[in-house]
């Protein structure tokens, strides 16, 4: 009899556990999960400042104030590129200085088309990934699109070491924050934490970036540099004698991504302190004069 | 006798292959080609802390890592006295360093999505060729590592969503009637395509389109030519690259979108792996055991790999132990700001766990509460009447 009471009260009580106690997720919180999400709303419409009719294409990217009244080029390899491309292109537009949160893809550039009123259609902003085909259908001039299979090689050469090499000049390379937190850390917040802790994750984020272009665990900026200075010799060779890239008759993206990166390398108007990468491009001619060229074409 | 001078270390053979990795891969197609057999020693290490770079393919010549293809390719370029036969004129030179980096970006992008992130791929031939390479309780660390970076370049391609695990949790089980809150049959959702497709099936279509972008790119600049360069004269690194790659890509996986697509459309990239095949001398590679590990390695990098995957500290360990931002120098710099983050990291993960182990002691929450108390013993005859009833009840008159 008092075995059996005692087995009564040391007996669990009865526990619906999974197969495994430890790492199941409790069913409560599995239960309200499940549940969502709860409710999709539909896009937010434009706020009401916003004008109705917009007569002119908005490019919004990283620019300063002043600089975006004159139409001068943004600071951001990815953001000059569009931008120089529509420029090509011939499409009527003005730039706005905005930042990531604004973007509906997370990531500038954007372009708000002109828009009638009523029209949902021309409110739709056109992520960067479309503004090729946005461009081509909208640019007084035609830009020619030939296809051309050695471009996708190079843009890889463009994507990679180049851009590493430029991550880390920007963004890593300890002489540079000064520049680096007037371009991207000033604007958002002068308050000195808020500064610290969005250096702080820029940083961490290009070390990711890298880490995952390269494969190599740690980033070692004389191999970032030596990488970077034998793409743009290949750059160079390719381009050759001609004015554009490819041979063709007009400048095309690629010309405009080549662009987006030598100009911020060799731009005076950036207080660059740690100037290896300029001192890389000042080897390769062919691409200071590309560079020129469509500056000249283009902002002056 | 004198050990050879040139030891390549690498990830060992799968699929039929002589490595699982498209670098090591091309490492050894190189040196099978370029080398004579006596000069170098293949050597199968499975494990990337063998140079101070945690990267393989890497070459160990004279007390000195080189770690990566290129960087291998141009160290024996440099230091070894052999015809490698790479004189090219500066065109070529470019287009090889273009391609090249094609290759290592969009082609690693490409066999991370069809063996690593495609989780039929992963579980039915990827990992069990990891098992077969790594020693017992790396298994449980390596490969999810290996499979985790894997994925993120999926995702640059945009198809990191295929490596998502499957929630079957969901679906109802399919003896009972469900009913609305209203009280109405609820009517089972009907399964168009897309519901019972495999998360590879829906994906084939990118995936493919991706794949004949990534082919016909190389086809066109090969063209013709017997390799990737030029007709004549013996075979460039980059065509070892381009023939490590497609025949990675030739693996039979459980949806072999990359080999229909390559066999099917491509027959000179077809022909030229053939052409490299028949190159490789028969002769056989000059594998050497790797030296033993030992207890105290294989459980120093089992902990290394459990650390690394706990959330929160994992990423901070790892930046740690091999990564890092190195100074010009080559020196690694360790900034106090990190260290702070990485002890924040710990605190958290630390209460997270406490969290969980007090909530694991409390009972489920929203179930009945249940009492256990012993039974009162029941009272009887003369007990009712407190100690005297007591004392008068072991009495045998009562009984």
């Amino acid at each position: 009899m008092p075995s059996e009471e005692t087995r009564d009260r040391t007996r669990p009580g009865p526990r619906p556990s999974g197969p495994s106690g430890w790492f199941a997720i409790p069913a409560p919180l599995a239960r309200l999960f499940k549940k969502f999400p709860l409710l999709t709303y539909p896009p937010n419409e434009l706020p009401a400042r916003s004008p109705d009719i917009r007569d002119v294409a908005t490019l919004y990217v990283f620019i300063s104030d002043s600089d975006a009244l004159k139409g001068l080029p943004s600071y951001n390899p990815s953001c000059l590129k569009w931008q120089t491309f529509l420029k090509f292109a011939r499409v009527e537009f003005r730039i706005l200085p905005s930042n990531n949160h604004a973007s509906p893809s997370g990531a500038l550039p954007f372009l708000l088309p002109p828009s009638q009123p009523n029209d949902v259609k021309s409110q739709t902003p056109i992520p960067s990934n479309k503004l090729e085909r946005y461009a081509l259908a909208h640019g007084a001039s035609k830009i020619p699109d030939v296809p051309n299979p050695r471009l996708e090689a190079y843009e890889s050469l463009l994507d990679h070491r180049i851009r590493n090499a430029w991550l880390y000049s920007l963004y890593i390379s300890p002489a540079n924050s000064a520049l680096l937190s007037q371009l991207y850390i000033a604007p958002v917040s002068r308050s000195a934490h808020v500064r610290t802790a969005i250096l702080y994750q820029l940083r961490r984020a290009a070390e990711a970036e890298i880490v995952r272009s390269t494969r190599r665990p740690a980033i070692d900026p004389a191999v970032l540099y030596s990488e970077a200075s034998e793409a743009f010799r290949a750059l160079e060779t390719v381009l050759g004698s001609g004015p554009w890239f490819f041979d063709s008759s007009e400048p095309g993206l690629f010309d405009a991504s080549i662009f987006a990166y030598t100009h911020l390398v060799l731009d005076e108007r950036l207080a660059w302190e740690d100037r290896r990468l300029a001192d890389i491009l000042k080897e390769c001619p062919g691409l200071i004069e590309h560079r020129d060229r469509i500056l000249h074409d283009c902002w002056e | 006798m004198t050990p050879p001078a040139l030891e390549l270390h690498v990830w060992g053979p799968a699929f039929g292959l002589d490595s699982i990795d498209p670098e090591c891969l091309a490492a050894i197609a190189y040196f099978r080609s370029m080398i004579p057999s006596g000069d170098w020693t293949l050597i199968a290490s499975n494990d990337a802390s063998v140079n101070p770079n945690h990267v393989l393919p890497a070459l160990l010549h004279q007390s000195t890592w080189t770690f990566g293809y290129s960087n291998i390719v141009d160290y024996v370029r440099q230091h070894v006295d052999h015809d490698t036969g790479d004189d090219l004129i500066p065109l070529q030179a470019a287009d090889s360093l273009a391609y090249a980096s094609y290759l290592t970006t969009r082609g690693q992008g490409l066999l991370a999505v069809s063996l690593y992130a495609s989780p039929s791929a992963w579980a039915e031939i990827t990992r069990p060729a990891y098992s077969s390479l790594l020693p017992f309780p790396l298994t449980w660390t390596v490969p999810p590592a290996l499979r985790s970076t894997a994925v993120e370049k999926a995702e640059q391609l945009g198809m990191g969503y295929l490596a998502a695990e499957v929630d079957t949790d969901g679906s109802p089980s399919p003896g009972l009637a469900e009913t609305t809150s209203t009280g109405f049959l609820r009517l089972r959702q009907r399964l168009g395509p897309a519901a019972t497709m495999h998360p590879e099936q829906t994906a084939a279509i990118r995936f493919q389109q991706l794949a004949q972008d990534f082919y016909s790119t190389l086809d066109q600049f090969r063209g013709d030519k017997k390799y990737f360069l030029r007709d004549e004269g013996p075979p460039t690194s980059v065509d070892f690259l381009a023939y490590a790659y497609l025949s990675l890509m030739r693996v039979e996986t459980p949806h072999p979108i990359l080999k229909t697509a390559l066999e099917k459309h491509f027959d000179r990239l077809s022909e030229f792996i053939g052409v490299m095949d028949l190159d490789k001398e028969r002769e056989d590679l000059p594998w050497q055991q790797p030296p033993p590990r030992g207890a105290l390695g294989l459980l120093g990098n089992f902990s290394d790999g459990v650390v690394e995957s706990i959330p929160g500290v994992g990423e901070s360990w790892k930046r740690w132990r091999r990564g890092g931002v190195k100074d010009i120098d080559g020196n690694d710099t360790k900034d106090f700001t990190h260290a702070i983050v990485t002890a924040g990291g710990a605190v958290i993960s630390l209460a997270a766990l406490g969290a969980t182990a007090l909530f694991r002691s409390l009972p489920p929450i929203g179930a009945s509460i249940h009492r256990f108390e012993p039974p009162k013993v029941e009272e009887t005859g003369l007990r009712q009447f407190g100690e005297i009833g007591a004392m008068l009840d072991g009495l045998p008159v009562w009984q």
